[in-house]
């Protein structure tokens, strides 16, 4: 009786998130309460199953990215970047795909092409041309150069935290991969996008901006970009000194609110409180399921499936996982595929290449779509509402190919160095 | 000057603005929906006091409205787009940033046309400048061709210069927002763009 409830909770929470009949932390929070209401959880077990270094790890970032996002420095590394393309459509396109691959290897892709998108529209309308071809190479940027580190992506904070990865050990293994991805987009983007750019001519107004008139506090930028290093250093010692990445990312929030002095009100009430829900409900939904032997059981089906060889589960789990997160939410998915890794770690698979596996699809296939990804719906509603509204189905024409080369890359990739 | 001051006039909460409307010295600034952007920020600047642009399809007819102040963000964007760029943080104002950028005509900013009717009170007209955030609106006759304009501290400052003496501003103005609060949504039909 007990699987059979948590099965429902699990089924129809996932269904509640995928057809957005309610608001995914509603439906998480409701799936989570609802899985200790029947007891399937008592609140002692539901709430340790809350992985609070995800949570804090989210936080602590969300708080250095409101502040960075106020200073101006995305938009003045982005004119600064486009002035040195010298006006060159195609230049222009790539600087502008490498600052938000950059940045979103390391901030919340969302908050990056929202600080981004500004110069890529005013460019366009310079050169009198439609940005939509640079609002969709973006995007493309966006979640590939998310890939690249554990906080480049909630996926892959979710997989370093249950793998229990440092920061260091899934950049070497994950930003190689997602730097062989972008290479392979920027060809890519030659085919895909040569042909709308060749017709551009050569805009000369662009280097009339004044960089420098882009940042709106100064003080506040050299604050925020010091501690966004010293944070990203912080990872990189952290686990040798024997901290977790959320006591990091805590350390470099509570260092721009003793610097900066601004109200915490201020700066916290910009946080994404709903995410952070989102994760808490999602973490008891799961657990629900754990705990009932679903995930056992699920585990045990895909070993018999695979024969338990390494290299059939790994390239499965990142095709399909890349397949999946083209449609649905990657956030729910990854969190349910963790425990199913960790299932088959316990039969005697060697588990690195899969959580590598699992990270790549789950990061690379929401280029997929138009709504695989946060990044691709926020880059569409502000297509749309500067007149230039970009459809699925000519989406599609861009994500599909470059979710396949991307795949491909990748899969070669975790083929040479933890397969072959 | 208008006659309004040598021919004093009582007007309350629910008196209909056509009958204030002749005694408003502020007219509406009237623009065509494809009229260029610069040429609405001068004929903008020739009437100064009208805060809110009224964008007429090729009938006449009111198809949106623009405040100046937007006039005023585009030109800013078109000379020194960085000083706009800097304050963009979220979703909402890199579209707004991205409209202006890319906007040639009234049409490309307008917003949807928010009006008043003549017989509209001027409790209507309080309420749907504060519900909308506009410093004043047009008023429009049955064909939605613009007649008049109320502006929203010329109608604060004749209905406070009109209070019977010895009445507190404080208390009339309360009084005011208890009855804006209190009243029916005004007479406004939003129309498509129309562009």
């Amino acid at each position: 009786m007990e699987v059979w409830v948590a099965a429902l909770v699990f089924l129809g929470t996932y269904a509640l998130i995928a057809t957005e009949r309610l608001h995914k932390t509603v439906a998480a929070l409701l799936g989570g309460l609802l899985m200790i209401v029947f007891g399937v959880l008592d609140q002692e077990a539901a709430f340790e199953a809350i992985d609070f270094n995800v949570i804090f790890l989210l936080l602590g970032m969300m708080v250095i990215a409101n502040v960075m996002r106020k200073t101006g420095v995305f938009q003045w590394l982005a004119i600064r970047a486009v002035q040195l393309a010298r006006g060159d459509p195609w230049w222009i396109l790539v600087v502008l795909c490498v600052i938000t691959a950059v940045a979103s290897a390391f901030l919340d892709n969302v908050t990056t092409v929202v600080l981004i998108a500004p110069i890529t529209l005013y460019v366009a309308a310079t050169l009198g041309v439609s940005p939509v071809p640079y609002l969709i190479a973006e995007i493309l940027a966006s979640n590939i150069g998310g890939t690249a580190t554990l906080i480049g992506d909630p996926p892959n904070i979710l997989i370093g935290s249950a793998a229990g990865v440092d920061f260091p050990t899934f950049a070497a293994n994950m930003t190689p991969p997602a730097l062989l991805a972008f290479g392979s987009f920027l060809l890519l983007a030659r085919f895909l996008f040569g042909r709308e750019l060749s017709r551009q001519e050569v805009a000369v107004s662009v280097a009339d901006l004044d960089a420098s008139g882009a940042i709106a506090d100064p003080r506040l930028m050299r604050i925020s970009v010091l501690v966004m290093l010293a944070t990203i250093a912080g990872f990189l010692v952290a686990a040798p000194l024997g901290y977790e990445p959320a006591t990091v990312a805590l350390l470099g929030a509570t260092a721009i609110f003793v610097l900066t002095r601004e109200d915490p009100a201020d700066i916290l009430a910009d946080v994404e409180w709903s995410t952070l829900l989102f994760f808490v409900g999602l973490f008891v939904v799961v657990e629900g399921v754990i705990h009932v032997g679903i995930i056992r059981a699920f585990a045990d089906g895909l070993f018999e499936l695979t024969g338990g060889d390494l290299t059939v589960t790994s390239l499965a789990l990142m095709w399909v996982s890349g397949a999946a997160s083209g449609i649905v939410d990657n956030i729910p998915y990854t969190a349910t595929l963790i425990p199913v890794v960790q299932q088959l770690g316990e039969r005697g698979v060697e588990v690195a290449p899969l959580w590598w596996s699992l990270a790549l699809g789950a990061d690379l296939g929401g280029n997929a779509t138009i709504i695989g990804a946060s990044a691709n719906v926020i880059i569409a509603s502000l297509a749309a509402r500067t007149g230039h509204p970009i459809s699925f189905s000519s989406y599609l024409r861009y994500g599909i190919p470059t979710v396949v080369v991307s795949l491909s890359v990748a899969s070669l990739w975790i083929w040479l160095v933890h397969l072959r | 000057m208008s006659g309004r001051h040598e021919h004093p006039h009582r007007f309350a909460k629910r008196t209909p603005v056509r009958d204030i409307d002749h005694y408003l010295d502020i007219g509406p600034t009237v623009v065509q929906v494809d009229a260029p952007l610069v040429d609405v920020a001068r004929l903008a600047i020739s009437q100064p006091r009208t805060r809110l642009i009224s964008v007429v399809d090729a009938e006449g007819r009111l198809v949106g409205v623009l405040p100046v102040l937007r006039v005023v963000e585009e030109l800013v964007v078109r000379l020194s787009p960085e000083e706009l760029m800097k304050d963009i943080v979220d979703l909402e104002s890199a579209g707004r940033f991205g409209r202006e950028v890319g906007a040639q005509v009234a049409g490309d900013l307008m917003s949807e046309p928010v009006f008043l009717r003549p017989d509209s009170t001027v409790a209507d007209a309080f309420r749907a400048m504060h519900l909308h955030r506009y410093s004043g609106l047009p008023v429009v006759d049955d064909e939605r061709r613009v007649s008049g304009y109320i502006d929203l501290l010329e109608l604060a400052l004749r209905y406070l210069d009109e209070l019977p003496p010895g009445v507190p501003v404080d208390a009339a103005a309360a009084d005011l927002q208890t009855s804006v609060a209190d009243e029916p949504a005004p007479d406004e039909r939003p129309a498509g763009p129309g562009r």
